[in-house]
């Protein structure tokens, strides 16, 4: 399994790539110069308002595994997207490209998720209405 | 300078905010603790942002301009082709009224944009024209607070709290806990809404989607507002008298409490506060929005935004229930590390 995790330097996010979310402030919570990259296994679900959460195991080089909180727009504005609770199941291997939160926990919030080798779109609302 | 509007029945004497006032956003014990820090920091803000406030301003400026075409009721759709609607006709009810709403056989929603300040939809004192147009606002955290927007009539104590807000940015915005937009913020949080006429209950509903999951009911009965004492501050989303001005909607509202923000950037309010609205469709595929902010609490006098709000015909309402799982809120700390909600560490 490929899992991969990277965290870019500020000079390079340009400040177009700044998600938006609507619910509350992204920036108060994620630090868009700290963008991750991750590729790992659904553990869990929640298609819950106002925003919808999965988590992923996910392996660093040394093998070591870290589950990681994923937050995407609102049911609703997923739903406009394509999406739908089942779109995303327990087990399924993803990669999630995102900024991760200022605090150092391992949340993020996704920006695009990538599922079967299909881009699911902007899940954080970055480009349309959540 | 313009006199105030004439008040609508109840507006209270007092120039000083209440002890409600402060609650504006931050209405959780560790913050609302820290008023006078707040006011504090708002003033050292203020004086960073006097040194930085006009290059910012100009980068806000151009997220203001970089905004999408469609989110602006603008003349063409995301493929660059003429939106048909907008040379369409408003569509009318069987009294002749203007209908703000569906015609039979159609779906359709009003696409609320997402207008993260309200201080760039200032229409009468000056704002950039290059503001008013946009859509969105200047991504979070480049922001110029109080001192780059010369044309919102602040008093000291808003533009201190503005600059905090701006500083933290938004951080303890009232929507991030699942409160409700404030006053014309209703029309510039991004989910859709839709407006209903019943004339034969001398009634208009609106509902909306985000905000969430909120309706306001317009009296269209001729009532005046229920009188100061039973009205003030009692209701996030006013009390709501509407009557006709030819094809132009009015709606006056009064009664809100201090909970809320004007706009996800932190421009305060209190339960002084008076807004005069105004809808127009000048096509099938727009609303105009227009509010006249009076807030002789927070503001030395009124101040006016305006935006246009596209049709979406083939849209639908959907479910959006707030207050399930936030967890933004269960996480958030205060100015001193300490969680908003649950145990203290």
């Amino acid at each position: 399994m490929k899992a991969r995790l990277t965290i870019l330097a500020a000079a390079i996010v340009v400040a177009s790539a700044v998600p938006v979310v609507a619910h509350h402030s992204f920036a108060a919570e994620f630090d868009a110069a700290k963008t991750v990259d991750f590729t790992g296994v659904v553990t869990k679900v929640e298609w819950m308002n106002p925003h919808v959460y999965f988590y992923v195991d996910v392996k660093d080089p040394s093998g070591k595994v870290m589950n990681w909180g994923c937050e995407m727009g609102s049911p609703n504005g997923l739903t406009r997207q394509g999406w739908n609770r089942n779109t995303l199941r327990i087990g399924m291997m993803v990669r999630v490209e995102g900024s991760a939160a200022k605090d150092g926990s391992n949340v993020a919030n996704a920006r695009n998720v990538t599922v079967d080798g299909k881009k699911l779109g902007a899940a954080s609302s970055e480009a349309t209405n959540p | 300078m313009r006199g105030r509007l004439s008040p609508a029945e109840d507006n209270v004497q007092s120039t000083e905010p209440s002890p409600r006032s402060l609650k504006s956003g931050v209405s959780v014990t560790p913050v609302r603790s820290v008023r006078s820090t707040t006011r504090f920091l708002g003033l050292v803000g203020a004086s960073f942002f006097l040194l930085t406030a006009t290059m910012i301003n100009l980068i806000a400026g151009q997220g203001q301009r970089s905004a999408p075409a469609a989110a602006q009721g603008g003349g063409r759709g995301a493929r660059g082709t003429p939106n048909p609607l907008l040379s369409q006709p408003a569509p009318r009810l069987p009294d002749g009224r203007v209908n703000f709403g569906r015609v039979p056989g159609e779906l359709g929603i009003w696409q609320v944009p997402y207008i993260q300040n309200m201080g760039a939809r200032n229409i009468v004192m000056g704002a950039p024209p290059a503001s008013a147009g946009g859509a969105r606002g200047a991504v979070g955290g480049q922001r110029g607070g109080a001192p780059s927007e010369p044309w919102v009539p602040f008093q000291p104590w808003a533009a201190a709290f503005y600059n905090y807000n701006s500083l933290n940015q938004s951080k303890y915005d009232p929507e991030g806990y699942c409160l409700p937009p404030g006053g014309p913020r209703l029309f510039a949080t991004p989910y859709p809404m839709e407006i209903i006429q019943q004339p034969e209950l001398k009634r208009i509903v609106m509902i909306f989607e985000g905000g969430t999951h909120v309706w306001r009911e317009i009296h269209m009965d001729g009532r005046p507002h229920l009188k100061s004492e039973a009205i003030k501050g009692q209701t996030w989303l006013g009390d709501s008298v509407g009557y006709w001005e030819g094809d132009t909607l009015v709606i006056d509202v009064v009664g809100f409490n201090e909970g809320t923000w004007l706009d996800y950037y932190g421009h305060p309010h209190t339960d002084q506060m008076h807004i005069i609205e105004r809808f127009t469709r000048p096509n099938k595929g727009t609303l105009h929005y227009e509010a006249t902010i009076d807030d002789p609490g927070a503001y030395t006098k009124p101040w006016t935004v305006a935006w246009d709000i596209p049709w979406n015909p083939t849209g639908e309402l959907q479910e959006y229930i707030c207050q399930e799982n936030n967890n933004y809120y269960n996480r958030l700390t205060d100015d001193f590390g300490q969680p908003i909600v649950g145990p203290r560490q």
